[in-house]
């Protein structure tokens, strides 16, 4: 018995010792933002830490001290895993939160909870379905659709038949660049036919692909203009064109970026990317938990922005900055 | 240390003694943790605090729930790998019964109700097909994951707000309760199930069955039988578990709880059950589910990244196992 303890002891003090935080920061009341990501893996995610880090710099330079807690779901996108960071971060008694939610339902209740125990929430990239938030910060899909209609239509002179490929039943996001795409062409291009509007392509490349390929069996002698709405359809749209050996013959317009993306562009087999700004995501979500805390009123919904990206400024400074942010800077 | 288990009520009180305090060995390593880390975080008051204390043991009660039953089926020198398919579908059960206009009650048995059916399928597979647990149980959880996939569509379920909602909240609605209703639920089953396990008949078959399964059949228990109600009561406690995440999400999800088994059956295993069967307690099953979640809730406080809690985890299964595997042979040579 006398070993177990003596066992056990020991490794106590190596969690001790290997525990490298010394409490020696005091003076001036630090202010703690826990920024949540849907999972800290892809590009996406390490740009909203890069933006988050920069706010909580430029504060900390202005002299109110910021800490930025980085903390995703154990497993990438488990809704329950997300829900006990949250739930960790408010008994912890954090100042503020920036989450980027998993699901708009299944998040509600414990962002609620938090709020009772005083801690606010600033919600990051997709909606949450409650009151209870400080302000949502995200981009405007809605804009994104608009902007890729206005592009394909000028490039199209107004005319010619059109295809829009849906992304996946339910996904909030990628339906209001839908809802945008085609409220636009409508209203502004009336002589734009839109022959195929009602396809889904699934959550993936590969079940993107096939849909892409069926579509284009179908059309692929008449359609002038494609519109994908997010990476993963833009992708698969792009392959299923390269093997029929329509790429380049098609005015295609996507959403989001990857390096096949821009390489794509580069040899005008697409014509234009919309992309969004997930570094401002985070940037402006940390300033805008601390305007909070600070008593200033924050506006209850903030756009982060979306660009379209086409050949001519895609070497551009403004646009390189867009599609790699200085990530190192920040993250390193 | 079966055998001494057994039959503590014939060897010398000062056996007794070593007995619980080898019994305590889980609580110890329990307290350790919230000791080391209420040191740690640099505020015991904040860590042991009413709202963390109500927070970590809502997190607890769905792996604790499952753990009861997995304690059983690993006593009985079984595994069962489908825990966190059979979660998912019956939590998306629940919630589609809900949606439909059951009342909350009849939504709620009926998702249990499929956790049992989902056991008692077990239970065939390795009785009647005679293919070992581990693989019966891992073809459930690919079953069970894409029938909670199929019958969803693939969505999440969004219910309507219910008392169903209420179970884990970590703040109750009423207040006299001081921690959520789900933590009394599993706390009511795990009395029920520890007594079940050391006073009844069925119990200590359970035992037979793991400790040595040829012995017990020739003891005239009917094995097969045995193992079709093990699975389909652990399935029970499993399809409550899906009601208690189905609670928390409000909304039954197909896709929640994969790979929470390993979660599971490492509770039991940091509690001193034994994948060879025979070993096991109820109440140290119950304590490993705590020891996993307050490391979560202090490595987080701490402000360590994901991966130090992975690998603390991971390395407090084995120390776990091992120091019992070092106690119990001493125990046989003492």
């Amino acid at each position: 018995m006398r070993k177990i303890i003596s066992v056990l002891i020991i490794m106590a003090a190596i969690v001790t010792l290997s525990c490298k935080r010394s409490g020696s920061q005091s003076g001036k009341k630090k202010i703690t933002i826990a920024v949540i990501p849907k999972g800290t893996s892809h590009e996406f995610w390490k740009s909203i830490h890069a933006g988050s880090i920069k706010a909580a710099r430029e504060l900390s330079a202005q002299g109110s001290e910021v800490e930025i807690i980085w903390k995703g779901p154990l497993r990438e996108d488990d809704r329950e895993q997300q829900i006990q960071v949250v739930e960790g971060f408010t008994s912890q008694g954090v100042d503020g939160m920036v989450l980027a939610p998993l699901d708009d339902r299944a998040l509600a209740r414990p962002v609620e909870e938090a709020k009772n125990a005083g801690v606010p929430t600033v919600i990051i990239d997709s909606a949450l379905q409650s009151p209870a938030i400080v302000s949502f910060v995200a981009t405007d899909n809605r804009k994104g659709g608009m902007l890729a209609a206005d592009h394909l239509g000028e490039l199209l002179n107004g005319k010619g038949k059109v295809i829009l490929l849906r992304y996946a039943e339910g996904s909030a996001s990628t339906q209001d660049r839908e809802d945008g795409f085609l409220q636009e062409i409508k209203q502004k291009y009336p002589n734009i036919q839109l022959i195929s509007t009602d396809q889904y392509a699934g959550a993936t490349r590969d079940t993107a692909k096939r849909a892409s390929e069926n579509l284009l069996n179908r059309f692929g002698d008449e359609v002038q203009g494609i519109f994908c709405p997010n990476e993963s359809t833009t992708a698969g749209m792009l392959s299923a064109l390269q093997d029929s050996g329509k790429a380049g013959k098609v005015i295609f317009v996507g959403f989001d970026t990857s390096q096949m993306f821009i390489d794509a562009l580069r040899s005008k087999q697409l014509h234009g990317i919309v992309v969004q700004n997930p570094f401002n995501m985070g940037y402006l979500g940390v300033r805008t938990m601390f305007d909070s805390l600070q008593g200033k009123p924050v506006e209850k919904r903030i756009d982060t922005g979306v660009t379209m990206i086409t050949l001519d400024d895609l070497d551009g400074a403004e646009t390189q900055t867009l599609l790699h942010p200085p990530l190192d800077q920040y993250l390193k | 240390m079966v055998a001494e288990t057994r039959s503590n009520w014939t060897i010398s009180s000062a056996k007794v003694v070593r007995l619980w305090l080898n019994r305590l060995g889980p609580l110890l390593g329990l307290f350790l943790v919230i000791a080391t880390f209420a040191i740690l975080i640099g505020s015991p008051e904040r860590y042991l605090s009413l709202k963390n204390l109500r927070t970590v043991l809502s997190q607890t009660v769905i792996v604790a729930i499952g753990a009861i039953g997995m304690t059983i089926i690993i006593i009985s020198g079984g595994i069962d790998l489908s825990v966190g398919s059979a979660i998912a579908l019956t939590g998306v059960i629940a919630a589609l019964g809900i949606n439909a206009g059951w009342s909350t009650t009849v939504a709620l048995a009926a998702g249990i109700l499929v956790g049992g059916g989902v056991g008692f399928a077990n239970g065939l597979a390795i009785t009647r097909l005679r293919v070992v647990p581990f693989i019966a149980t891992l073809g459930m959880l690919g079953v069970a994951r894409g029938v909670a996939k199929g019958i969803s569509g693939s969505q999440t379920v969004n219910i309507p707000d219910t008392w169903a909602n209420d179970l884990l909240l970590t703040v109750p609605k009423r207040g006299w309760l001081l921690v959520a209703p789900g933590v009394w639920i599993a706390v009511a089953l795990a009395l029920v199930a520890a007594l079940m396990l050391r006073r009844t008949v069925f119990g200590r078959r359970v035992f037979a069955l793991g400790s040595n399964e040829a012995a017990a059949r020739a003891c005239g228990i009917a094995t097969d039988r045995m193992k079709i109600y093990i699975y389909s009561l652990a399935g029970l406690m499993f399809g409550l578990a899906g009601v208690m995440q189905m609670s928390r999400l409000r909304q039954g999800d197909p896709t929640v709880a994969a790979g929470l088994e390993l979660d599971i059956i490492a509770a039991v295993v940091i509690g001193g059950g034994s994948l060879s069967g025979g070993e096991g307690s109820i109440l140290g099953s119950m304590i490993g589910a705590l020891i996993m979640a307050f490391l979560r809730n202090g490595c987080q406080q701490v402000g360590w990244p994901n991966y130090i809690q992975e690998i603390i985890i991971g390395a407090l299964i084995v120390i776990a196992v091992a120091i019992d595997r070092w106690r119990s042979s001493r125990m046989a040579t003492a």
